[in-house]
């Protein structure tokens, strides 16, 4: 073997590397082009159509967007989207931390505690939806343990105002269990010494929550600060089997009306329009992420 | 690959307009048409071993007729059905034939096939002139008519009874009066169906023609609900549910028909469903059917059912000669008959005389309408439905959320 | 929610689903269920590791743009892209067919990623040995590859089931005919079309029962497999 053979050997071998690793590639290429790239520019250009079906389609600028910014419901369903997400989020937070203190020693019955707990996670949001809306309804047990607490009892879905907590409870029922296993993983890598050094130095429960606890989570807790965000801005499952966007539209939310402009009215530039607007804000938390992150770094 | 992806997608929309060629089947002769149909149709028998028979039958019939032409019907579920036709044009799997009802056809007029060409002028001529009317588009019978119906005022004569009153109400000042003697008797005045997923030509509609209005301008530019007469006719429903008249049980949720105040017999009136699907739950003695009510004007909702012809059909005169065959006056009211609806030609004349159910529906179809027929008409109600039921659940007043809901309209209609 | 066209048989009578939609509804809408978590499990796994594996044990030109364009795809909602999917497939004439309730979902990010980073943890020497001994690429990837990544495999698979089981937008827009519906999408037009409660909530134990049995031997995979994609199905 010559000292000049060997490069060319090794570009031969890479070259051969290189074609087997690109077919191993290709169906994955193909199937993200056909279904996730293509769309997802389709999606933005289609935004800018009066794309429907069986009809020719015209370009038709910023008639969609402009149609967007005069739409009320639109706004509305923004509002009420928003007024949702400001709601569930900060409770299933809350509800993580709070559920993921209490099992986190073991203890008897731990293991099942949690194990329950995730429950909610792994069930079909319809399949909640549908018992909700009947623990919702009137005469269900919500309404009748809301009547014992001497609140009115009126069934929470067909109120304008009681349907948006009620969504929410759902929506923090399903979710909560994912955020406690999070932040559990998390808790594990609070050092035991530092925290029975404070016991023994006479820290309450509070202090040592704030002072040893919290700094540990403090990633955690924003990791899912952006993840719920965003699965709330799409919450759709729990409002299409519960109230259909009612009563008068106060639990109207745009997956909700992307959904009607897209399947019911089959005016899918609008709907490409509502999507784009859900992009943005997304992409307006996750740049928050970003910076934020980059920060603490 | 992305643009040439949506292109395709844009160029398959482009196809499937319209190819011209206005034929006229009226002439050939039968043995010369051949080719394949396939028509789509929804459970307009209830019962749905009847309702394939009655197609297998009709079938076999055409086959005498047309030997060259196979006909194939299928019958889809009416839920969902404007998904699955749009999807099935979307992806040149749609049938040469659909069953549609008017508010259906502005939709689809652009992948439809207008109808005058296929059917004789004798045919045309029999139709009752309001049918025609309902699934005239731009001047062009866009489908044949092969049955109607007519939503009037139904009521309990039970309820008349227990209560000690033997007038029906005709007028709105009929109910407004009488509904506190109903009240006090512990029945409700009327059912309203609320829900927001109700058609609206069966619920306010009505009550917005009756008080002279209309749900958009002439030539369908713009909504007018929100007139004078939108807002009449929806402050009259505020102030009977406010009073306590009106069934609280449909008003915002569509519970199932057998759990409602209306089904158990503690309703006096209803007029968002014929007559005949109360009989069940009332009885046909009680089961009283009545003229539209009353106020500016005397009008109800009343629909024709229509077979229409894509414009994909491949073979258009096979399918037009499908159509002709089945919309025959002797054929359609067997048709009719058979599903309980009211006959749309002339020559069949009256096909329920002395049916104290169909016999009454039947005299008032001149006093009903289809309501709007243009393209937005559905996402229209889309937006006033919810702003209706806020009035109703009080939340709103009725000027208020008329005009809400034509802002919101504006956007749609344009 | 559908507007009900005025001509709808507004009495629609209980019997009728006790005996059309009952029994025979569930059936069906279960196997569909079945086919269409099963077979995407398996599609997103192959695929998925074949792509994750070239990507994080090869060397070839593109490799970082490709890559990292796949992980972009996490960004963009699912909701944005629906639509044109949707119009893609259904001018396809996949509307109401299996492939077209299948195939999109095999475009999975997620999946490649979480493979990617596995496989880069595993030593190149395991690879190495065998490239030495002469394996070919494909009885590599079968033989060593596989075995290796089992792990991944079971609680990747757990998660990609879960999501598609319980996936309820897509199923709901591609799978319209009764026939074609799947568990969550037929029990949520039951409960739309007024069936009687107790009708619809025996379909949801039957649609949560599996899934419920499933996690009852498998917890720490569904538990690993939720956490480690951070997104519920």
């Amino acid at each position: 073997m010559s000292v000049d053979t060997l490069p060319k050997a090794r570009q031969r071998y890479r070259w051969r590397e290189a074609r087997i690793a690109l077919l191993f590639v290709l169906p994955c290429l193909l199937l993200f082009i056909a279904f996730r790239f293509g769309p997802a520019v389709a999606g933005g250009v289609l935004s800018f159509t009066d794309y429907t079906i069986g009809a020719d389609t015209n370009w038709i600028g910023l008639e969609n967007l402009r149609r967007l910014n005069e739409d009320p419901l639109f706004w509305r369903a923004l509002r009420t989207t928003l007024t949702i997400a400001l709601l569930a989020v900060p409770l299933s937070i809350l509800m993580s931390l709070g559920m993921a203190l209490l099992v986190r020693r073991a203890f008897r019955g731990s293991k099942l505690f949690r194990s329950i707990f995730f429950l909610p996670v792994i069930t079909s949001l319809v399949l909640a939806g549908i018992v909700f809306t009947w623990i919702f309804s009137e005469g269900g047990p919500w309404t009748s343990v809301m009547g014992w607490l001497g609140f009115a009892d009126r069934a929470w879905l067909s109120d304008t105002t009681l349907v948006i907590p009620a969504i929410v409870i759902v929506a923090v029922w399903g979710r909560f269990g994912f955020g406690m296993l999070i932040l559990l993983a998390r808790l594990q890598d609070v050092p035991r010494e530092l925290e029975e050094a404070a016991l023994a130095d006479g820290a309450g429960a509070w202090q040592r929550f704030r002072y040893i606890i919290l700094p540990e989570l403090k990633p955690a807790l924003f990791f899912l600060a952006v993840i719920e965000t965003t699965f709330s801005f799409q919450i759709f499952d729990t409002v299409y089997v519960m109230t259909g966007g009612g009563p008068a539209n106060s639990s109207y939310v745009l997956v909700y009306q992307l959904y009607d402009q897209a399947f019911r009215y089959f005016d899918f530039g609008y709907a490409s329009a509502i999507g784009l607007a859900l992009f943005v804000m997304t992409f307006i938390v996750a740049m928050i992420q970003r910076l934020t992150l980059g920060r603490e770094r | 690959m992305t643009s040439a992806a949506l292109g395709a997608v844009m160029l398959a929309s482009a196809c499937g307009g319209d190819d011209g060629g206005g034929a006229n089947t009226g002439s050939a002769e039968p043995g010369e048409v051949e080719g394949s149909v396939t028509m789509w149709t929804y459970p307009v028998i209830a019962d749905e071993t009847e309702h394939r028979n009655f197609w297998d039958d009709t079938i076999a019939a055409f086959g005498e007729e047309y030997p060259n032409v196979d006909v194939e019907v299928e019958i889809f579920p009416w839920a969902d059905r404007d998904q699955a036709l749009s999807t099935a044009i979307a992806g040149n799997s749609a049938p040469d034939v659909v069953y549609m009802i008017p508010d259906q056809l502005p939709g689809y007029a652009r992948n439809i096939e207008p109808i005058d060409g296929y059917l004789d002028d004798d045919a045309k001529a029999d139709y009752l002139p309001n049918a025609i009317e309902a699934v005239t588009i731009d001047g062009e019978m866009t489908a044949a008519p092969i049955l109607a119906s007519a939503v009037t005022l139904t009521c309990n004569k039970e309820v008349f009874d227990d209560v000690g009153q033997s007038e029906y109400p005709e007028t709105w000042d009929d109910l407004r009066e009488m509904a506190p003697e109903f009240k006090d008797a512990g029945y409700d005045m009327f059912a309203y169906s609320g829900d927001v997923s109700q058609t609206l030509n069966l619920t306010f509609y009505p009550l917005l023609w009756q008080a002279g209005g209309d749900v958009f301008n002439d030539d369908g530019s713009e909504v007018t609900f929100n007139s004078e007469a939108g807002v009449e006719a929806l402050t009259f429903l505020q102030e009977m549910v406010d009073g306590g008249y009106v069934s609280e049980d449909m008003l915002t949720s569509n519970p199932p028909v057998e759990q409602t105040k209306l089904a158990q017999g503690e309703v006096a009136c209803e007029w968002h469903s014929e007559g005949k699907n109360l009989v069940e739950f009332w009885g046909e003695e009680n089961t009283v059917i009545l003229p539209p009510l009353t106020n500016a004007e005397q009008i109800a909702y009343g629909t024709v059912g229509s077979l229409a012809m894509l414009s994909s059909a491949d073979d258009k005169d096979a399918a037009g000669a499908w159509i002709s065959f089945v919309t025959e006056a002797e054929r359609a009211a067997e048709y009719d008959e058979a599903s309980g609806f009211l006959p749309v030609k002339e020559s069949t004349g009256s096909l329920y005389e002395g049916d104290p159910l169909l016999g009454e529906a039947e005299k008032y179809v001149d006093l009903t309408t289809v309501g709007p027929l243009t393209e937005e008409a559905r996402e229209v109600m889309g937006v006033l439905a919810p702003e209706i039921q806020a009035v109703l659940i009080g939340e709103k007043e009725p000027q208020q959320a008329l005009d809400d809901a034509a802002a919101a309209a504006e956007a749609v209609v344009r | 929610m559908i507007l009900p066209d005025s001509l709808i048989p507004w009495n629609l009578s209980m019997e009728a689903y006790d005996r059309v939609i009952g029994a025979r509804s569930l059936l069906r809408w279960t196997l569909n269920t079945v086919i269409y978590s099963v077979v995407s499990v398996v599609g997103v796994l192959f695929f998925s590791s074949l792509a994750g594996y070239a990507f994080a044990k090869k060397r070839f030109p593109g490799k970082e743009v490709m890559f990292w364009s796949f992980i972009a795809m996490l960004m963009v909602p699912y909701h944005i892209t629906v639509v044109p999917v949707f119009i893609l497939i259904s001018n396809a004439g996949g509307v109401n067919s299996y492939w077209g309730l299948i195939l999109p979902t095999l475009a999975n990010a997620q999946a490649v990623f979480l493979m990617r980073q596995f496989i880069k943890s595993l030593p190149d020497e395991l690879f190495e040995a065998a490239t030495v001994d002469g394996c070919s690429e494909w009885r590599m990837y079968v033989s060593i590859v596989v075995p290796l990544i089992k792990p991944i495999l079971a609680t990747l698979g757990v998660f990609v089931f879960l999501w598609h089981w319980n996936d309820f937008l897509w199923p709901l827009i591609i799978g319209q005919s009764n026939d074609m519906r799947t568990l969550t999408t037929g029990l949520a037009s039951m409960n739309a079309e007024n069936v009687p409660l107790n009708v619809v909530l025996a379909g949801s134990v039957v649609a949560f029962v599996p899934i419920f049995m499933a996690y009852l031997i498998g917890q720490r995979y569904f538990k690993e497999g939720v956490t480690m994609s951070g997104i519920k199905g």
